[in-house]
């Protein structure tokens, strides 16, 4: 591991009321490289993920402890709308907003104040294009997003968060509620993209992790038991509840 | 003795489309009686001229536009603030016994009869703001009485909006406020003009506040503290005073077809708005 990281925390803790959701979590996620985060529901795999972007900010009585840095600089200094500019997110429910397809495409531009036509048009086309969805929707864009297929939606929410080119791509189980052709395809767009982002990706499917990831973490319980490179987690694995989990033993 | 399922299935549908039928027929009947009455005494020269001799000849043209312009300023006055109310109460507050203080003063005024709210302007601008028997103090009243139907139908409408799009815009770094603006209000649109025209269908209707604090003026309402008379005190006053049973009828059916004309331009507008939606 000798790339620079571009998201890391440090003795990370946070509770949700009185119940303990991360422990002392130290996590690395390296730049321009895939890394997936794995373990059974409920390990906090997706609350760690919601802190690099401060989702979990929205959750009542979140309570968090330790250091959280994005490009080394402390989370905390930095301004939230452009930590969130920086940081995009897909959600495990496509979920465009219930407004045309170019609407869609143009939100975060519109937030960031780019108002220019050609400018944006441009962008829109280059961000379908990479997602692969330009050839197929560019007579279509004043369409419904929500007349879209699953798939056509959940990658129309990629290409809406590369609108405003992000630095890193946050993944929270983006192909749960996607069959397994619709899945394959955004596993090949991941790949992708990881030419130009950094992406980390929760996944419960460990298949999935070691098909598309650079790195993974195992977490259970709220601890991250186990970091490396996937071929050695997924090969040799240190510590006995990472090789029972990986094995089909538990989860 | 056990009734059959199946027999008590056909009784239910029976009865329900009976009360169906019941609750149509019943608007069937009152529009053909007020049609069969009215439309003789309906032509272009009813509607464009002014009333005279107390509405027992001429038109009705100067009801029509204080009807108009009562119903119009009312409406503008308490869409902002009451969708502001619902806003505020549903996305920029927290649960807690000051929003259970508004909601329970908001129902409280949407179950209070309207002769009490005209009775308050009467007292309140009438007489002590010395505001007079005006269309100002009319539309001030009004708005206060259709308020709380704008306020509940609008916090209805924007908790229906799901709560993953409010997130994702976040996600899209966007504030609350453009939160609000972009994704909640658009999305909230057909409920908060649900609530709008029901309150145009309120203050079309309304008699007892308004000639409290309108007054009943056959002149034509040419500036805010002008007195003036609404087509619904018009027709009130024609019938009550036996003064023309033909023109209160008249003027009822123009009511009648007016608020029909109303309905139907925002059910097109909401299907509009809806179709761009989904």
């Amino acid at each position: 591991m000798i790339k620079d990281y571009a998201l890391s925390t440090s003795k990370l803790n946070l509770y949700y009321g009185k119940f303990y959701a991360l422990k002392e979590v130290n996590f690395h996620v390296p730049k321009k490289a895939i890394t997936a985060l794995i373990g059974p529901s409920g390990c906090g795999k997706s609350t760690l993920l919601r802190c690099f972007n401060r989702m979990n900010d929205l959750i009542e009585d979140v309570r968090i402890e330790g250091d959280i840095f994005v490009n080394r600089q402390r989370i905390e200094e930095i301004d939230i709308i452009e930590l969130r500019k920086k940081i995009g997110m897909v959600f495990q429910r496509p979920n465009p907003f219930p407004f045309s397809v170019y609407e869609n495409m143009v939100y975060g531009l519109q937030i960031h104040g780019m108002n220019n036509r050609k400018k944006n048009h441009e962008i829109v086309e280059r961000s379908l294009r990479a997602v692969g969805l330009w050839d197929e929707l560019k007579d279509r864009l004043s369409a419904p997003a929500l007349s879209l297929s699953e798939e056509m939606k959940q990658r129309l929410c990629i290409a809406r968060v590369l609108t405003v080119e992000p630095e890193i791509i946050l993944l929270d189980e983006p192909c749960s509620a996607l069959d397994p052709i619709a899945t394959m395809r955004v596993e090949e767009l991941m790949i992708e993209l990881k030419r130009d982002y950094t992406i980390l990706i929760v996944t419960h499917n460990m298949q999935q992790a070691a098909r598309v990831s650079d790195y993974t973490g195992f977490m259970l319980l709220g601890e991250l038991v186990e970091f490396g490179e996937t071929s050695q987690i997924f090969t040799s694995p240190k510590d006995s509840r990472t090789e029972g989990y990986i094995t089909g033993r538990f989860g | 003795m056990r009734i059959k399922p199946r027999i008590v299935d056909v009784f239910v549908r029976i009865s329900l489309n009976l009360q169906a039928f019941f609750t149509v027929g019943i608007l069937a009947v009152i529009v053909a009686i007020i049609f069969i009455k009215g439309s003789p005494y309906i032509n272009l020269e009813f509607i464009i001229s002014s009333p005279q001799d107390m509405g027992r000849h001429g038109g009705i043209f100067s009801t029509i536009v204080g009807t108009i312009l009562l119903v119009l300023l009312s409406i503008f006055l308490a869409t902002p603030l009451g969708v502001g109310t619902a806003i505020f109460l549903t996305e920029y507050t927290k649960e807690s016994v000051f929003t259970k203080v508004i909601r329970f003063g908001v129902e409280s005024l949407a179950g209070i009869p309207s002769i009490l709210f005209g009775l308050f302007g009467f007292i309140f601008f009438v007489t002590k703001l010395k505001m007079g028997w005006s269309l100002l103090a009319g539309v001030l009243t009004t708005t206060i009485m259709i308020l709380p139907t704008i306020i509940r139908t609008s916090e209805e409408a924007i908790k229906a909006v799901p709560r993953s799009l409010r997130i994702v815009s976040y996600s899209l770094s966007a504030t609350k406020w453009e939160t609000v603006k972009k994704v909640v209000l658009p999305s909230a649109a057909p409920g908060i003009l649900t609530g709008v025209m029901l309150s145009v269908g309120r203050a079309v209707g309304e008699t007892a506040a308004i000639i409290f604090t309108m007054g009943s003026s056959l002149r034509m309402p040419l500036s805010l503290m002008d007195s003036g008379r609404t087509m619904a005190v018009h027709f009130y006053i024609l019938a009550r005073e036996g003064i023309s049973m033909e023109n209160a009828y008249a003027t009822a059916l123009i009511l009648v077809l007016s608020i029909l004309s109303i309905n139907i331009l925002a059910y097109y507008i909401m299907n509009r708005v809806i179709s761009k939606f989904s």
